[in-house]
């Protein structure tokens, strides 16, 4: 579904989160912003905090368990083989594997949730607003339907380099 | 460890968002200088002899190593110990600056990572051929087999298989995932439909939205907390693999931290060494700047009074415990027998020589710099070396003592890896942008005309 879209085209981090700020003082409907590069300001004006930590930590415990189970199960009922003498079960080898394990596991679903989330995978046909989004220009894409006249006015008043109309296919896009 | 004040310049220049791309882009753009086209042959021609080699040991069996009865572990785990202590300064960049917030690594830890990559890779060859049956390889791992097996879990060599796997898979994810927008942006800029392609399908269809970035860095900073542990695990099991068993020289708890200080130190100087000479061929120098060599050299300058400190520890552990079979690997062996040579090359060159960096110049100075880094690999690679065989080589029956000297196959290898090392480096500066635009370009502005917000923002 192609909308149309105002976006202010802006070539300084600090112009464009005062633009944020603005335009989010009086409500504005902001839909994402297109950059080359992004800070902590931005991100924080803009979105709310990832809930991937949290899944992180339920994996990393459902590995830890898991992890405990096959090698409990390996080194006690299904091969019980006793090295030098050794308890079948001793916990402080086994630290090390559990260790190992959680990063591996953790960092790998941690990864593949964040391809999804994202929906980024490889030939994926990205919609750029422009090629200089990936260069050294940011466009923030606001919503029509909110007072175009004004809206326009307080982009320019923050310092963007100019504002352009654009038909976007947001059918792909998500944050909108 | 090094304070950097926020309002310091880290990029040189007042350059736009623009020029930080054309100028960082430069290298994989063009045809490929003569340099890079004989640094590929050359790196081929090791591979060779290193292929060769390997091929001997395959066919032939291990025998064609200099292995005896008695040095059962020889050049094979030297340099497998070497090159995993090399590889691990780039995460150790990435992920111990981002902790401490030091923002100047941001224009050196692509290439660091970079290095870890090829480094590990080149280790977890030699554990792989010193099998003699390489591609049996998978019976290491646990899986459910009709021998109705498991592997031996309390065992440090199957330590060492999981942390090695998983050390490779992390760093090459994190590498991989930081320079997913910098191949966006080549992507974008190239005309080459091939190249367009080949970066389009990298690059996962990026498109810079601020939504993304802000999952990103979360992920960025996930991963990081997960590997700054995996960084320190890596090489205590690496040492685990020594100090578990019962000889002297490696039976002692000092080795974990003895090994991950050695690790840093040696994977520090070899990112020195590199740095030193992209910086030489490519128009990097607004962005790697002498303050960075500057960081660099005081982080090795402690790292050497660290490893002083391990050597005269373990000196004094093994005449303090009083057992005859230590005292006799430390002094007579190490320090005054058959292997002082080695032992005083790697005091005199990881102890000593780095000390020069408490002179302002010869941290400034590139020379001294390149020079010093490479004395610190050799070094270590000496380390490694004495630790490894006069413990093997010299044991506690004087009638099974032999001397070690290894075969023209063992130094086939060794020098094959270099050959990997050389070939992947080159590729990775042909075809990735060395330093992380998107990470350097905020950078740029720190210390310029936005002073106040930084100071604010922090």
């Amino acid at each position: 579904m192609a909308n149309k879209h105002i976006i202010g085209v802006f070539d300084d981090e600090n112009k464009l989160l005062a633009a944020i700020k603005n335009l989010k003082q009086y409500k504005a409907n902001i839909k994402d912003v297109y950059g080359p590069t992004t800070n902590h300001d931005l991100i924080k004006a803009l979105t709310r905090e990832s809930l991937l930590p949290f899944l992180a930590v339920l994996v990393a415990i459902g590995t830890i368990i898991g992890a405990f189970g096959f090698l409990y199960y390996t080194s006690v009922i299904d091969y019980p083989l006793r090295y030098s003498g050794k308890p079948l079960f001793s916990f402080p080898p086994m630290v090390v594997i559990l260790f190992l394990l959680t990063i591996l596991v953790t960092g790998g679903v941690s990864v593949l949730a964040f391809l999804g989330r994202v929906q980024l995978f490889p030939g994926k046909q990205p919609v750029m607003i422009d090629p200089r989004a990936s260069d050294d220009r940011f466009y923030l894409v606001m919503d029509q339907n909110f007072n175009p006249e004004e809206i326009k006015q307080w982009i320019n008043e923050a310092g963007a380099l100019e504002i352009v109309e654009k038909e976007i296919d947001t059918s792909t896009l998500w944050g909108f | 460890m090094i304070s950097t004040s926020i309002d310091q310049t880290l990029v040189k220049g007042h350059k736009n968002y623009g020029q930080i791309t054309d100028e960082l882009l430069a290298n994989t753009e063009g045809r490929p200088p003569l340099w890079w086209l004989v640094g590929i042959a050359l790196g081929g021609l090791m591979l060779a002899f290193g292929g060769w080699a390997m091929y001997t040991t395959v066919t032939v069996g291990l025998g064609t190593w200099g292995l005896t009865n008695s040095v059962a572990w020889g050049w094979d785990i030297v340099n497998f110990v070497w090159w995993i202590g090399i590889g691990h300064a780039g995460t150790a960049f990435t992920i111990f600056f981002l902790v401490f917030r030091q923002k100047w690594a941001g224009s050196i830890n692509r290439s660091a990572e970079a290095m870890t990559v090829f480094a590990v890779m080149c280790a977890g060859l030699f554990p792989l051929i010193h099998m003699g049956r390489p591609w049996l390889a998978f019976f290491i791992l646990p899986y459910p087999n009709t021998r109705l097996m498991w592997v031996n879990f309390n065992s440090p060599l199957f330590w060492d298989v999981l942390a090695i796997s998983t050390y490779l898979i992390m760093s090459i994810t994190l590498w991989y995932l930081g320079m997913v927008p910098d191949l966006a942006t080549i992507r974008d800029r190239t005309k080459n439909k091939l190249r367009k392609t080949i970066y389009g399908i990298f690059s996962l269809g990026w498109d810079g939205s601020l939504y993304t970035y802000n999952r990103y860095e979360t992920l960025l900073k996930l991963l990081g907390g997960l590997a700054a542990p995996l960084v320190i695990s890596v090489h205590t099991i690496v040492s685990l693999n020594l100090a578990m068993s019962v000889l002297p020289g490696w039976h002692a708890t000092i080795l974990p931290p003895y090994f991950f200080v050695g690790a840093i130190f040696s994977g520090f100087a070899m990112v020195l060494t590199l740095m030193i000479l992209m910086r030489k061929v490519f128009n990097i120098s607004d962005f790697v700047t002498e303050k960075h060599f500057d960081n660099i050299a005081h982080v090795l300058k402690y790292g050497s009074l660290v490893i002083g400190l391990a050597y005269a520890t373990e000196l004094f552990v093994a005449w303090y415990s009083g057992v005859e079979y230590e005292i006799y690997t430390f002094f007579n062996a190490r320090v005054t027998g058959s292997f002082s040579t080695a032992f005083w090359i790697m005091v005199v060159c990881n102890a000593i020589v780095p000390q020069v960096f408490w002179f302002k110049k010869a941290r400034k100075s590139i020379l001294s710099l390149f020079v010093v880094s490479v004395i610190i690999n050799i070094g270590m690679w000496y380390e490694r070396y004495v630790i490894l065989i006069s413990s093997l080589a010299e044991d506690f029956l004087p009638s099974s003592w032999t001397v070690y000297k290894p075969s023209i196959v063992d130094i086939g290898i060794y020098v094959g890896t270099f050959g990997l090392f050389t070939i992947g480096m080159l590729l990775f500066v042909r075809f990735i942008p060395v330093i992380a635009i998107n990470e350097v370009k905020p950078l740029s502005r720190i210390g310029k005309e936005n002073k106040k917000t930084e100071k604010h923002g922090e």
